[in-house]
């Protein structure tokens, strides 16, 4: 791993390395959650085929496809989302290898940290297509042509995924293939609540528990609430993401659901309690590892309540208005940190103005 | 003759053979000299005056021979250097027959002491004429192994008190003495003199808190001034005893150090004989002030600056000293690490990154006119980008200055 000590001072090289530990504890759900998806609806509809790449680099790495053991689990869930960030690590590190090239620069190693992000933000089963499209972009237009690590102003890797969600509509929802089986018209947890509500998820056995600790359908790192909470333990305590703008976020989220749940049709989306809005989907995720990039939100702290409020108000409106994105968090998140330059300017000519009004 | 001796009770002294007095510490004054090289000067005896406003002078910290004049580029005066000599005599001076504020002024003028005001924005000597909004008296250090404020002033408390008076007296501004909680200072002439307490963090200690709290620099081109309470214990001793205090109480700190404690020792001591046998072997550095808002300095040719308090010693590792030049990567990432380095109401990211452009009227915007080197330390030391701001914010201010 020599280029990791390549270019950055102590500093930066820390706090990436603080980052990408923090995503250690949602990566090992998602190994684990991809595995127990995929196993679990193998045993129940045993007529899928599992003859795909996927599905022989599973029995491969020893997964029996009978049982549900935590080895089992670990291989089905490694041969899903390895195969996914290998390529991704592969495409970033191209292109970071060809940036610096073209600049005369040292490697940055942030592209780590992107591909880790979008890899965690696919489904199990993402096309290695768009895979490569997805990372590409993410490098070279989220990344690349800002100047690299420290210079973006959207989250490269919330960038990646959000134009392959726009470019593939079904990559976002209704996914045949969460768990990289042919046939399987499962989805992911959000959607089921979308469609037939509470109901719905009792009937393939999600409650509040099983939404907490992440053994539910939806994109491989983001199910795990509890993995989400450690890792943004571990940023808080080290002061590299705002406290302002995670309280904002789940602050928001409770009051704009609770507003919808009042005044909503109370039907669908509009009748999700705000436990279920936190739980499910990607919320927790995207709100600590994309909405708290520091260097992709607002930058001073007024700045970070009103982004917070406004990333909450976009996720509830977005799941109840727009049935085609029922999670909502990608487009929510990406609008909320386009509009994040503009909410820090009117914070700091609100700022100068008191600093104009004093008499010294 | 009076001996040149000193005496601080309870405080151990340390005595050296050389002292200065550096250019460095007055930013915008073009020293007149009035001694040559080789010639006996007085303690406190003035040796040099600024000139552009000649009545701003600046005396000798010991009494011996003036052994060098350091000059830099375009002979900018780095510092006029003493060999200390015990015999040499103390300059005297007679205290103002009565209180009003032109004989006190003209007093402070006459004996040096008005060299150790400064003005906020930017950090000058004030205009002899000048009429500030506020004058602060930093009464407490809260810097991390700062010596104690509290025993120093209790120790000096006449000279202390006398100080404050003479400086409540200079104009018809009020006058902050921003203490330490529970010191209990108290003073006659309370509608004047307002004595409020601060405390909280390593910050409670810089006169840019105090300011922004009491009296916070806008942008309508007011001033305040301040000064530390050492200055104003010396002030008060050469109204009180008609000649200069010839001490300064300094700590010596830091995890290098290997007997940290408060010592007494002439003003602008050389550093390099300060810390003779004092100092653990192996790499360290050394910094003018404390860990938070000190600047690294050069073992060699560094003395005690003006209003400084405290030398801290750290001891490095090698990759320590490699890292801080590794980082081509001037990005800032603006965690949350980077609030609350810097005084309440100012954004420090929109901040850091005016003065990585050099833009200085955003950085006046942003609130630069309130702060000084100092208040900026701490950013350099938590930025990744390992940008000096320091240095970045007096540009901005110097150009700032010269603009007004």
């Amino acid at each position: 791993m020599n280029f990791l000590l390549l270019n950055s001072g102590n500093g930066r090289q820390r706090m990436l390395q603080l980052q990408l530990l923090a995503l250690l504890p949602v990566s090992i759900a998602a190994l684990v959650n991809t595995g127990y998806q995929y196993l679990a609806t193998l045993a129940q509809n045993s007529t899928l085929s599992t003859d795909d790449f996927r599905g022989r680099l599973a029995r491969g790495l020893g997964a029996s496809h009978e049982s549900l053991g935590l080895f089992d689990m670990l291989a089905a869930g490694f041969a899903h989302l390895a195969p996914i960030l290998a390529l991704a690590l592969l495409v970033g590190g191209f292109w970071e290898r060809i940036i610096s090239e073209r600049r005369q620069t040292p490697m940055q190693p942030g592209f780590i940290l992107v591909a880790l992000l979008f890899t965690l933000l696919l489904p199990g089963a993402a096309a290695f297509g768009h895979v490569v499209f997805g990372m590409s972009f993410a490098m070279l237009v989220g990344r690349g042509i800002f100047g690299g690590d420290g210079k973006t102003f959207l989250n490269p890797a919330l960038l990646g995924i959000a134009i392959v969600q726009v470019s593939f509509p079904s990559v976002a929802d209704q996914h045949p293939l969460w768990n990289g089986l042919a046939g399987y018209a499962g989805s992911d947890a959000i959607a089921v609540y979308h469609r037939g509500g509470e109901a719905a998820l009792s009937a393939i056995d999600i409650d509040l528990w099983s939404a907490f600790v992440g053994s539910t359908s939806g994109t491989m790192g983001t199910t795990s609430v509890i993995a989400v909470l450690l890792g943004a333990a571990l940023l808080l305590i080290e002061r590299l993401i705002a406290w302002r703008l995670l309280i904002a976020q789940i602050l928001g989220l409770l009051v704009f659901a609770t507003l919808f749940n009042l005044l909503g049709t109370g039907a669908g989306a509009s009748a999700m309690p705000a436990y279920w809005h936190l739980l499910l989907g990607s919320f927790a995720f995207g709100a600590v590892f994309l909405a708290c990039d520091p260097v992709a939100s607002a930058c001073t702290n007024p700045g970070r309540w009103i982004q917070g409020f406004l990333i909450a108000a976009l996720v509830v409106l977005i799941r109840v208005a727009n049935p085609t994105h029922p999670d909502a968090v990608i487009p929510a998140l990406l609008l909320a940190s386009i509009l994040a330059p503009l909410i820090d300017h009117l914070v700091i000519a609100w700022n100068i103005r008191g600093r104009l009004r004093r008499h010294v | 003759m009076e001996s040149f001796v000193l005496v601080s009770p309870g405080l151990e002294t340390r005595y050296v053979s050389r002292a200065a007095l550096l250019g460095r510490d007055y930013r915008g004054v073009n020293f007149e000299l009035l001694c040559e090289q080789g010639d006996e000067v007085k303690a406190g005896a003035a040796v040099m005056r600024d000139l552009r406003r000649p009545e701003i002078s600046f005396s000798a910290p010991v009494a011996g021979r003036v052994s060098r004049i350091e000059r830099g580029a375009r002979r900018k005066l780095i510092s006029l250097q003493i060999d200390v000599d015990d015999s040499q005599a103390v300059a005297k001076f007679e205290p103002p027959a009565n209180n009003d504020g032109v004989s006190i002024r003209n007093f402070m003028l006459e004996s040096g002491a008005w060299s150790s005001l400064r003005t906020r924005p930017f950090g000058n000597i004030p205009d002899p004429a000048g009429k500030p909004m506020a004058v602060f008296v930093t009464a407490l250090d809260a810097e991390p192994l700062a010596p104690d404020s509290r025993t120093i002033i209790n120790t000096y408390l006449q000279e202390f008190c006398a100080g404050v008076t003479a400086l409540a007296g200079i104009n018809d501004a009020p006058l902050y003495v921003c203490h330490a909680q529970d010191h209990g200072l108290e003073f006659e002439d309370s509608g004047r003199i307002r004595c409020v307490t601060f405390n909280g963090g390593y910050s409670a200690g810089l006169p840019g808190v105090h300011i922004n709290a009491l009296c916070p620099i806008g942008l309508g081109g007011g001033e305040v001034w301040h000064i530390g309470y050492q200055d104003v214990i010396a002030l008060g001793h050469l109204l009180l005893h008609g000649k200069p205090w010839l001490q300064r109480i300094i700590s010596l700190g830091g995890n290098a150090v290997r007997n940290p404690r408060s010592l007494a020792v002439y003003p602008g001591s050389t550093i390099g004989e300060l810390l003779a046998n004092e100092v653990n072997d192996g790499p360290s550095q050394i910094l003018a002030g404390s860990s938070v808002y000190g600047r690294q300095i050069a073992p060699g040719s560094a003395y005690l600056g003006a209003g400084q308090r405290q030398v801290t010693v750290l001891g490095v590792s090698a990759s320590d000293s490699v890292d801080k030049t590794a980082a081509t990567n001037n990005a800032v990432i603006p965690s949350e690490a980077l609030e609350k380095l810097i005084l309440p109401g100012i954004f420090p990211v929109p901040l850091m990154r005016a003065l990585q452009l050099g833009d200085a009227e955003r950085a006046r915007e942003l609130g630069a006119l309130e702060l000084v080197e100092e208040d900026v330390m701490p950013l350099s030391g938590a930025c990744v980008s390992r940008s000096d701001y320091a240095s970045l914010l007096r540009d901005v201010l110097d150009r700032l200055e010269a603009a007004r």
